[in-house]
């Protein structure tokens, strides 16, 4: 729970840092695409934090590249 | 429009690539897996087969000057084929930095550090790569001045301190290497220390005189290529056939230091090492990953993705990889083939483009 707590100080943190002169200098894009990423990466550490297990992306490219492309030593 | 208003100058390009080949000093230590004794051949031959796609990597930033790699793929594949292509690059730069990073803290975590989680050093050492990009890429170039020195000092002196532990009849039997592991090392070597130096063409436009930097990308690489020989000799020198079967070479070499019993225990210097020269490495591909983002979009700063992106670089380290030998395999049988798809497509790129007879 405290790892938790901490991600979303930081996060808020993150977000209290950038946002105000993203919105002073009506950049919209830019706020648009940073929401974007700013919630991916949330969601992706939040998931890490509460022990969710996600799958690596070696596995994907190992399975990608092995098994389905026969290329490997 | 320009995204970074900081301009490099060829000298700085030159150490800039000279360290980010140095970065993998100590990663490439897995190659002594497949070639045993004789990796310093495949180092050699890893570095002539990669300039001549250096040369096209320069090739393609001479046509289109001024312009990154995500320009011009714009130019060349259109519209909407290009943002498919520019998608895929930045997957590539975004998930080698976080490949990087885990192989920094299964380091520290393996040899100075077993009790500290592994994300601790990940999101430290992130940090400080994510300060550095934002204060954009003059400061990091005229750091890599200081650190390619740095490091080049300590290869040197780890060499000269280890002369009289090196027994030169461990490199014997000279050529013992089939075929195919010759292959498999040559592949290994040009993919990951020195082709990976395509990220370049998303820096390249920051040079003041884009003429020359054919010259200062060549000897970069060489510098660098020469680090990794000298480090690589004296691992197998000092260590003989034992050297296959350690994850991290250099740390065990240096280790050996006893001089008098005064100057010992210096394997600190090797661990500097990995710092700086992984520091150089992560910013860069951090950087690229981010001005690609910034222009794929169309951004007109690219200073507010830096936390996002590195947050998600930190989360991508941590659950890519959970032990050393697990990033040591993937790193012997599939990044060769992960890494080649992206560095030879730029050769496709120069082809379309002679083709299309662009630019007008």
């Amino acid at each position: 729970m405290t790892v938790i707590f901490l991600l979303t100080i930081t996060f808020i943190a993150i977000g209290l840092f950038e946002v105000p002169a993203l919105v002073k200098n009506k950049h919209w894009r830019e706020l648009t695409v940073f929401s974007v990423f700013f919630v991916l990466a949330f969601v992706l550490a939040l998931l890490q934090a509460s022990d969710v297990k996600i799958p690596s992306p070696v596995r994907g490219l190992e399975y990608f590249f092995g098994e389905i492309l026969k290329l490997s030593y | 429009m320009r995204l970074e208003r900081g301009i490099i100058s060829s000298s700085q390009l030159m150490f800039l690539v000279a360290g980010y080949v140095q970065g993998s000093v100590m990663v490439v230590g897995y190659t002594n897996m497949v070639t045993k004794q004789n990796t310093w051949l495949v180092v050699l031959s890893g570095l002539a087969a990669s300039i001549p796609l250096v040369l096209v990597y320069v090739a393609l930033a001479n046509k289109f000057p001024g312009k990154d790699l995500i320009q011009i793929n714009r130019i060349v594949y259109g519209p909407y084929l290009s943002k498919l292509v520019s998608a895929s690059y930045i997957w590539f730069f975004c998930s080698i930095a976080g490949f990087m990073l885990s192989y920094v803290g299964q380091i520290i975590k393996n040899y100075l550090m077993p009790e500290t989680p592994k994300f601790i050093i990940c999101i430290v050492f992130a940090f400080i790569c994510a300060w550095a990009v934002r204060n954009g890429i003059e400061v990091l170039a005229r750091t890599s001045v200081i650190f390619v020195m740095i490091i080049i000092f300590v290869i040197l002196i780890t060499f000269v301190l280890l002369l009289k532990d090196m027994e030169l009849t461990n490199f014997l039997p000279f050529f013992d290497l089939s075929l195919k592991d010759f292959i498999q090392g040559t592949h290994i070597m040009m993919t990951l220390p020195f082709c990976q130096i395509m990220i370049f063409l998303m820096l390249i436009p920051y040079v003041n005189k884009g003429v020359e930097a054919k010259k200062s990308v060549i000897l970069g690489l060489i510098i660098g290529g020469g680090s990794i020989l000298a480090d690589t000799v004296r691992n197998t020198a000092v260590l003989g056939i034992t050297s296959t079967i350690m994850g991290s070479p250099s740390i065990e070499s240096v280790r050996l230091i006893d001089l008098a019993e005064i100057i010992t225990r210096l394997e600190m210097l090797v661990i500097t090492l990995l710092l700086i020269a992984m520091f150089i490495k992560v910013t860069v591909m951090y950087y690229g990953t981010i001005i690609g983002i910034a222009r794929l979009f169309n951004l007109r700063s690219y200073r507010p993705l830096v936390l996002p992106i590195g947050s998600i670089i930190v989360s991508l380290s941590i659950l890519s990889f959970d032990y050393l030998n697990q990033n040591t395999d993937f790193g012997v049988k599939i990044a060769p083939f992960f890494t080649i798809m992206f560095e030879f497509s730029p050769v496709i790129t120069l082809l379309v483009a002679k083709i299309r007879k662009l630019p007008e």
